[in-house]
């Protein structure tokens, strides 16, 4: 299994027998190694909510940013490579920002998605420029905005494929918060039982005790746009979180379900 | 040069034959003509005269200088004309574009920000066209967006543009602005009034202005999509 | 830059019923620096003839002196006034004379027949070249704004107090879209036994 494969998971421009690029896949699988990051769109608003993995008690925790101001309607919540997640970053904010001055509108998520979709796909040697990347970006997005359509919110994987979702899950933690998302989610939810639920859920699936350290959280509501909360409002949201499931397993996508698209299980021959 | 002077009677000196001859070119034209737009509150009217000249001469009577780019926005263009046919082409082409990548219809005010910068994307070598913006905005309110040649964009309720702005500029100030009146609550501007004072002005200004006239061709702007009319002017 | 629009300016003449008028903004000023605003550009010149004379205002003040001494030696010789056409044709003279250095002005005359006082409009350009038009005359840098605002606002025949009203409306509004003229406006409506000279509140900026 593992010889068939090294024929063809080397180069990204090229595809293996089967119809499949792997570095594509393994870029997929790049970003469950990622700190896991929830983003839950209701009628009110979309709020983002990510784990911090403070790996060093020397480490300044604010330094680590995983939500982002893309524009005043638009934020991102990334996982997997931060180093590449900066690169796509700039993409979004250039690309609303031209939309802007172009079209003296807001862009709206959907275009900021397949914006930094675009970017995504460049990778390979490219004829033109040599500014092109030469492997996938390993990183994963949620796009959370609000633009004429209402409150939003866009995933994007390494592939660049971009779905719309109602509440979406990435990162190590994202099988099992995936299903609880499922579980909760209802269309009729508020924006403050949406941001209970993916801190509830992001307690479940984290390693370390959540506190409000080690995560952040964001909203974009249509009155006040991006707000990311400050550490106090933060621990007390963190303060009022149910505590039903403190001792429930805590499911990594190592330890926990094979995941559906796993690679792996092509025969040799 | 000994050819020259054998063949001719008299000695004639050097230079008059060697002289070099300055020829002109000029990229630009000015074809004239004129727009008008007044918005209302759930409507737009725009109206370009249908003469297409040069100097003294005309080239057609019948030559339209609005151009639809949605079911809500209406461009006129006067100036120079091989200039508003590349503009508009290009125009049209980036609203299918935009249509295309953002799913949705261009809006007015978003055409009418596209067109100041694509106009000073060409700062210097502008497009010489003067141009008018005509829709509805997202509430569907009138809006008229008016340019000079370089970008500048300014929104508005009533403009008039082209050769014949100076002349009518100041009367749609006094009819449709209700400038320098008064004692008269201004009412806000109907359909049928709007028509007629378009009418009334581009007579005026077919008067005066040599490259205004023959006729006017008329766009109606409402929620309801763009209707035409026509109306004939003076033909001298 | 052509010198006359070098101080700006707007002058306006029309005819009525048994009555004419005239009008002038009130600005005086150098390029786009504004000087005054009580500069006369409408000059008296009999009990029923008014000449206007826009253009370079030195031009303005030397012309109407160097047409009041011809004006004033017509009538002592004559000694009778002087037909509005007659003027006319004096001014037309006085500029042809400085045909290859011309006095930057563009007369605007208006008045009543001394004897059978029909109204009486005409203007010229700076050589002296007449116009005698039916309606109206303009003159001054916003000349194509006034003609604008005439083709639709004037109608023939008006009575004295409606060629007032026409005739500021055309005047001010056309002001309004050129910035060497404006700030201020005097009006002279002509009639057979009274001229009234009213001063038009405009917008000064």
């Amino acid at each position: 299994m593992f010889l068939t494969r090294s024929e063809y998971d080397r180069g990204v421009n090229t595809f293996s027998p089967e119809g499949r690029l792997f570095q594509v896949e393994y870029a997929i699988e790049a970003i469950k190694l990622g700190s896991t990051a929830i983003g839950i769109a209701t009628s009110e608003g979309v709020i983002l909510a990510v784990e911090k993995r403070i790996t060093s008690p020397l480490m300044e925790p604010t330094t680590v940013e995983k939500i982002v101001e893309v524009d005043k309607h638009i934020g991102c919540a990334v996982s997997g490579l931060m180093a590449d997640s900066r690169t796509m970053i700039d993409r979004a904010r250039v690309e609303c920002q031209n939309h802007w001055f172009i079209y003296n509108e807001k862009m709206t998520v959907e275009s900021a998605a397949q914006a930094v979709s675009n970017l995504a796909i460049q990778f390979g040697d490219s004829d033109d420029d040599g500014s092109a990347m030469s492997r996938p970006f390993g990183v994963a997005i949620l796009f959370a905005g609000i633009d004429e359509k209402g409150p939003q919110l866009f995933h994007m994987d390494p592939s660049g494929t971009f779905v719309q979702f109602d509440a979406k899950a990435i990162g190590s933690g994202s099988e099992g918060a995936q299903q609880s998302l499922q579980e909760v989610y209802h269309k009729s939810m508020t924006l403050k039982e949406a941001t209970t639920s993916a801190l509830t859920i992001l307690k479940q699936v984290m390693e370390e005790k959540l506190n409000e350290t080690n995560i952040e959280v964001m909203t974009m509501t249509p009155g006040a746009f991006f707000h990311m909360f400050s550490k106090a409002e933060l621990q007390k949201i963190v303060e009022n979180l149910p505590n039903a499931r403190e001792e429930a397993p805590k499911p990594r996508s190592d330890s926990g379900a094979t995941p559906s698209i796993k690679p792996a299980a092509i025969s040799s021959g | 040069m000994a050819m020259l002077n054998e063949y001719s009677g008299r000695n004639l000196p050097d230079y008059e034959f060697e002289a070099v001859k300055k020829v002109h070119f000029s990229p630009y034209a000015d074809n004239g003509g004129s727009v008008i737009a007044l918005a209302g509150d759930d409507f737009c009217i725009i109206a370009g005269d249908t003469r297409l000249s040069s100097g003294f001469s005309i080239y057609t009577r019948e030559q339209q200088k609005l151009f639809p780019l949605s079911n809500t926005t209406v461009l006129g263009c006067s100036g120079c004309w091989c200039d508003t046919l590349t503009l508009t082409r290009i125009l049209s082409a980036r609203m299918q574009m935009y249509k295309h990548e953002h799913h949705k219809e261009m809006s007015t005010p978003a055409a009418a920000q596209m067109l100041s910068t694509m106009l000073y994307y060409k700062r210097f070598f502008p497009y010489y066209v003067s141009n008018m913006l005509a829709g509805l905005d997202e509430n569907g309110k009138g809006c008229v967006y008016s340019y000079d040649p370089i970008g500048h964009c300014e929104r508005s309720n009533y403009r008039a543009g082209g050769s014949a702005g100076a002349l009518l500029q100041p009367l749609l100030d006094n009819q449709v602005g209700y400038k320098n009146q008064e004692g008269v609550d201004p009412t806000p501007l109907s359909q049928e009034r709007a028509l007629s004072i378009i009418k009334d002005v581009f007579i005026s200004a077919a008067e005066r202005d040599i490259y205004t006239g023959d006729g006017i061709s008329i766009k109606i702007i409402t929620k309801d999509g763009v209707k035409n009319e026509s109306f004939s002017l003076r033909k001298d | 830059m052509s010198i006359l629009a070098y101080n700006g300016g707007a002058i306006i003449a029309m005819k009525g019923k048994n009555c004419v008028a005239i009008a002038a903004d009130r600005r005086f000023g150098i390029q786009g620096q504004t000087i005054s605003c009580d500069f006369q550009k409408i000059f008296e010149m009999g009990p029923h003839l008014y000449l206007g004379l826009p253009g370079l205002s030195t031009d303005t003040q030397t012309v109407m002196e160097r047409l009041r001494f011809r004006l004033n030696l017509y009538e002592l010789k004559e000694n009778r006034r002087i037909h509005p056409k007659t003027f006319s044709s004096m001014i037309s003279n006085l500029l042809y004379e400085k045909r290859f250095g011309p006095y930057f002005v563009e007369p605007v005359v208006a008045g009543l027949d001394p004897v059978t006082f029909e109204p009486y409009i005409c203007n010229m350009d700076l050589l002296g070249c007449l116009n005698v038009p039916v309606d109206f005359v303009v003159g001054g840098t916003c000349s194509e704004q006034l003609y604008g605002m005439c083709e639709a606002l004037y109608e023939a025949d008006l009575e004295p107090n409606d060629l007032f009203e026409t005739i500021s409306q055309a005047l001010v509004n056309a002001c309004d879209r050129d910035a060497m003229s404006g700030w201020g406006a005097i009006v002279h409506v002509i009639e057979k036994d009274k001229v009234t000279t009213r001063t038009v509140k405009t917008r000064m900026d």
